[in-house]
Formats: structure tokens, C-alpha cells, sequence
């Protein structure tokens, strides 16, 4: 049984205008995540991600499907008890939504009153928290003295305050920069490694994904179109969806401006080949055209690691002539896979 | 000049008379009317108590008594203060119509000051598991207290001028001071001394109103 099971879940608001049908963010959507993962949910905006992590914690009511957390149906609970719940499951948000009246310490802090902890305890606990993201000497300042990154950091400690087994990340670095990013995505890293915890990462950004994640679902129109594991989903993406948000951060099989832009450069024979593995060996796939006599230029594409294992997509001018290029091609497919993006005309 | 100096000891009491009113006003059209303001803000829809058709009785309901009149208003409540307090004339009377004036005009001004908190932290308060009554006065309050404290002050001085037409029915103060002793008996100086303490006492209040709302806010 996995953590967290959504089985069917949709999530409709009424339209605006009388007699308009509803609209659906979530359309049917059947997720399982187990402890331990980081499971991306990548979208554009509107996909209807963001309403479903608030599914997750009951921010938001399901309008049907079941939402489980540890086999529990929180769709079934009442407000009192669906307070409980939440107390379990720590939530950052891209706005970081600090208290602004309260200190550092005091935002950290706050979660742990609402769960009854006593006073010394919750001084240790933040404490250790500020410890945690690097922000002991910040404790008594003010959320509007920090900066975007130290914000979230504090956002952070804050969800972690009551020890939850899961959080949920909405876009919790879309509003930071690059380096800032690269810290706090670290950081919830570590938050998985060394607490073990659950987390789900809402994200339009690729980028985190891949840095991140163990699992991912691609959102578009309030349904899950594509999931897996990170590395077959960009290795393979099967969607258009999919190949899109992957073509952000992955050089693939050139295509439209790309390819027109490599024609101009490179008017000769243009082949893609896809490593879709590590396993299989370039040195094989380039002996075979070095065998054939043909000149070989990489001139798009490149390798991507990710887990610990590699794929690429490698795009390579070949010159020769086309019967020669022809047989090579037919052997290089027993092992790879080739797009054929043929000569200028 | 005489008369001025002859009338100072009257002029500090009815000064203390006209602060009378005001806080008192203030504190119970305060009270009830952070409670009005609340209620307009915490039942609007997909706020956390979504009450659509409440909010839109209570939306109304200020909306008809906030634009009267002041000097009307005192009248026209004269029977509800009857039956409430057990007068209609003097002080007291005065106190009473000016907390309920005062009632619908901090509503409003409590109710804009809430609407511009971010909702992202009332949400992430849900988010840790807190009832609502707690995200009220532990959330709610605490981040939009420092303009609140301003408008509080906003009240106030709307009150000194509120309390000014006391004498409409036979209560004291400033107002009725500057009517009996300045302008009926053609002493402007009289009226420009009571003139001057309404300046003095709004400018204290709104420095005080001030230094406590940078302190809340931290600048």
C-alpha cells in the first residue's frame, strides 16, 4: 500500500456565470506515492496541479474519488479531524506566506503550538529546525529583513516543525533564482534523505524535476498524462506534453527553428541517433561509421545523467555517399534507436 | 482676552468631557465594530467562514446606516437610546448614538484592512492544522494590526468631530462650549481657543496612533 493513494479524483468549481457547466481542475486523476519518494507533478499553469496537492491536505474538499493518506480516506473526515491531519503533512508555498508580524523563530514556531507542544520542547525543537536550514543567527529578525532564498528556508523549517511524514512543495522555487533555487532544492533533499520524508514537488520547471525527483506525473488540463520513474520519462517520453516540458532542459530530435537553423549550417546527411540507455555503447555505434568510411560530425544534442545513468540524443552530420550512409544506418539500428532527418534538398 | 482667561478651567473641562465621549465611543463602536468588520471579511465568499448570504445582510445593513447624517442620526436613534440606556438627551445619549455611528464606520475600515492580507498565509495556517477562530486572532489580527491601529486613530478624530454636536441633545463638550460661550455670545476668541484644543487633541491622538502602529509594523 502506498502513502499516499488518490484514486479518481476530481476537483470541480462552480462556474462563474449561472448555468455554465462546472469548471474541472482535477479530472480524474489516480495517483500512488510511496514513503520515501520525491514525485514531481510538472504542469503549465492552470493544468490544475496546484488544486491537487491542496487535495492532498483537504485545503480543498474533493468534489468525488478518494484521497488516502496511510490508507486513512480523508475524504470522509471532518474538519476537527482533517486539523489532525494537516498537523502531519507540511506544506511550502512559491509566496514562501510567512507571518509577517511574527519572528523568524516565531513563524517556526507556530505549528507547534497549534499541536499542543510544550514550551521547552518547541524552543529546543526550533532551535534545531534554524539549525536544520542554516538560520540560527537569524532567528529573531523579521521575515521582510531576509532575502527570497532565506525566506523559503524559513518556510521550511516552518513545515517541518511538527515532524509531518509528507510535504508538499507548490512551486516553492519558482519565485527564487537559480542559485537559490539549487540551495533550497538541496535542502528538501536533505529533508528526504535524513528525516525520510515523503515529499510531493509542484513545479512547472523541468529543471526540478530532474534534480530532485524520483518519480514524476506530467499534468495537462486536470489530467495526468504521463508518470514514471524521472529517468524513462525523459530518457522515453511517450506524450507531447511530455516531450515538451523534457525538450526544455533536453536537446532531443531537432525539429521546426532547430532543424532549419542545423539545414543552414549543415547541408549534408542528418541522423539522430537516441542512446535511450547506458548500456549501450557509443564506441560501437561510432566504429561502424568510422568502418564505412563516412566523415562524422556531432553538430546537435548531447548526453544527460540522471540517477546515476545516462541517455542522449546525439545528431550527426554524416558525409559519404547515401548508399554507403543507407548500410551503415541499417546496422546502427540493431542497437540504437536512428531518426532519419535526411539531406538538404 | 479676560473672558478667555475667566473660561480656561471650563475650557479644560469640557475638553475632558468632549475626550470623555470619544473613548468611550471608541472603545464600544470599536469593539462592536471590529466584530461588524470581521463578520464582512470572514464570511465573503471562499473566505473561511463562506457565508455569502450573511455577508450580503451585513453588507447592506452598514451600507444604510453609515451615510446618515451624524446630527440626524442622533435623533432619529432617540428611542432605541430610550429603551437602552434610559435617555435620550445628555452625555450618555451622546455616547451611545456615537459607539453605534461609530460601530458601521469601523466595519468598514476594519473589513478594508483585512481584505489586503496576503489569503496565501491564512492558507498556510490551515495548511499546519489551525481551527479558524484561532487563524482569526492569532493570524488574522496580528498581520493587519499596525493599519488597523491607524484606522482606530481615523475613528477617533472622526469622533472629536462626531462629538462636537453633542449639544443637539444637551450633552457637553468642546462643540456645545464653543456654540454657548464663543458664537452665541459673538466671542470668537472663545471659539477660536475651543477651536485650538480640538487641533491639540487630534494632533496628539493621531502622533499617538502613529508611533504605535511604526512600532507594530517595525518602521
Amino acid at each position: 500500500m502506498a502513502l499516499i493513494e488518490l484514486r479518481d479524483v476530481v476537483k470541480e468549481y462552480p462556474s462563474p456565470k449561472r448555468g455554465e457547466p462546472a469548471m474541472r481542475a482535477v479530472d480524474g486523476v489516480s495517483i500512488d506515492i510511496d514513503a520515501g519518494d520525491i514525485f514531481g507533478i510538472i504542469g503549465y499553469s492552470g493544468a490544475g496541479k496546484s488544486t491537487l496537492v491542496r487535495l492532498v491536505n483537504a485545503l480543498e474538499p474533493v468534489t468525488s474519488g478518494s484521497v488516502s493518506i496511510d490508507g486513512t480516506d480523508i475524504t470522509t473526515l471532518g474538519e476537527s479531524a482533517l486539523r489532525g491531519v494537516r498537523q502531519g503533512i507540511g506544506m511550502v508555498f512559491q509566496q514562501f506566506n510567512l507571518f509577517n508580524s511574527r519572528t523568524v523563530a516565531g513563524n517556526v514556531e507556530y505549528p507547534l503550538v497549534i499541536a499542543k507542544t510544550p514550551r521547552a520542547e518547541r524552543q529546543r525543537r526550533v532551535a534545531e529546525l534554524l539549525e536544520f536550514v542554516g538560520l540560527a543567527d537569524k532567528a529573531r529578525a523579521y521575515p521582510d529583513q531576509l532575502s527570497g532564498g532565506q525566506k523559503q528556508r524559513v518556510g521550511i523549517a516552518r513545515a517541518l516543525a511538527t515532524n509531518p511524514r509528507i510535504l508538499l512543495a507548490d512551486e516553492s522555487t519558482s519565485a527564487l533564482d537559480p542559485q537559490t533555487t539549487a540551495d533550497v532544492l538541496e535542502l528538501l533533499r536533505r529533508a528526504n534523505e535524513e528525516l525520510g520524508l515523503t515529499i510531493i514537488v509542484i513545479t512547472h520547471e523541468m529543471d526540478v524535476v530532474k534534480t530532485i525527483c524520483s518519480h514524476v506525473a506530467v499534468m495537462e488540463r486536470g489530467r495526468v498524462v504521463e508518470r514514471g520513474e524521472v529517468f524513462d520519462v525523459f530518457a522515453t517520453p511517450t506524450t507531447s506534453a511530455a516531450k515538451r516540458f523534457v525538450s526544455t532542459i533536453v536537446q532531443g530530435v531537432p525539429a521546426d527553428a532547430e532543424l532549419e537553423e542545423l539545414r543552414r549550417r549543415h547541408p549534408g546527411r542528418l541522423v539522430t541517433v537516441s542512446l535511450a540507455d547506458g548500456s549501450v555503447p557509443q564506441a560501437e555505434i561510432f566504429r561502424i561509421l568510422g568502418d564505412a568510411g563516412l566523415g562524422v560530425h556531432v553538430v546537435y544534442g548531447g548526453m544527460n545523467e540522471i540517477g546515476g545513468r545516462s541517455f542522449g540524443h546525439l545528431t550527426l552530420e554524416l558525409a559519404g555517399s547515401s548508399t554507403a550512409v543507407d548500410a551503415a544506418l541499417l546496422r546502427i539500428r540493431d542497437i540504437a534507436p536512428v531518426t532519419d532527418l535526411g539531406a538538404a534538398a | 482676552m479676560n473672558d478667555i482667561i475667566d473660561l480656561l478651567p471650563k475650557l479644560l473641562s469640557e475638553a475632558g468631557t468632549t475626550l470623555w465621549i470619544v473613548c468611550a465611543s471608541l472603545f464600544f463602536g470599536g469593539i462592536a465594530g471590529t466584530l461588524v468588520g470581521l463578520a464582512l471579511f470572514l464570511t465573503r465568499k471562499g473566505a473561511l467562514f463562506d457565508q455569502p448570504v450573511v455577508q450580503g445582510v451585513l453588507n447592506v445593513v452598514v451600507n444604510i446606516f453609515r451615510p446618515i447624517p451624524f446630527i440626524i442620526f442622533i435623533a432619529a436613534i432617540q428611542p432605541l437610546s430610550r429603551i437602552v440606556i434610559g435617555t435620550g438627551i445628555g452625555d450618555n445619549a451622546m455616547i451611545f448614538a456615537a459607539s453605534i455611528a461609530a460601530t458601521f464606520g469601523t466595519s468598514r475600515i476594519v473589513e478594508q484592512n483585512l481584505v489586503s492580507i496576503s489569503p496565501g498565509v491564512i492558507e498556510a495556517a490551515r495548511a499546519m492544522g489551525a481551527s479558524r477562530f484561532r487563524i482569526v486572532w492569532s493570524v488574522i489580527i496580528p498581520e493587519a494590526l499596525g493599519p488597523l491601529i491607524l484606522g482606530y486613530t481615523f475613528v477617533f478624530v472622526a469622533l472629536v468631530d462626531m462629538a462636537a454636536v453633542a449639544g443637539t441633545i444637551g450633552g457637553k463638550g468642546l462643540g456645545t462650549f464653543a456654540l454657548q460661550y464663543g458664537f452665541k455670545q459673538f466671542n470668537p476668541l472663545v471659539t477660536w481657543a475651543a477651536v485650538i484644543a480640538i487641533i491639540i487633541i487630534v494632533q496628539l491622538a493621531q502622533a499617538l496612533g502613529n508611533l504605535l502602529a511604526r512600532k507594530v509594523m517595525r518602521r
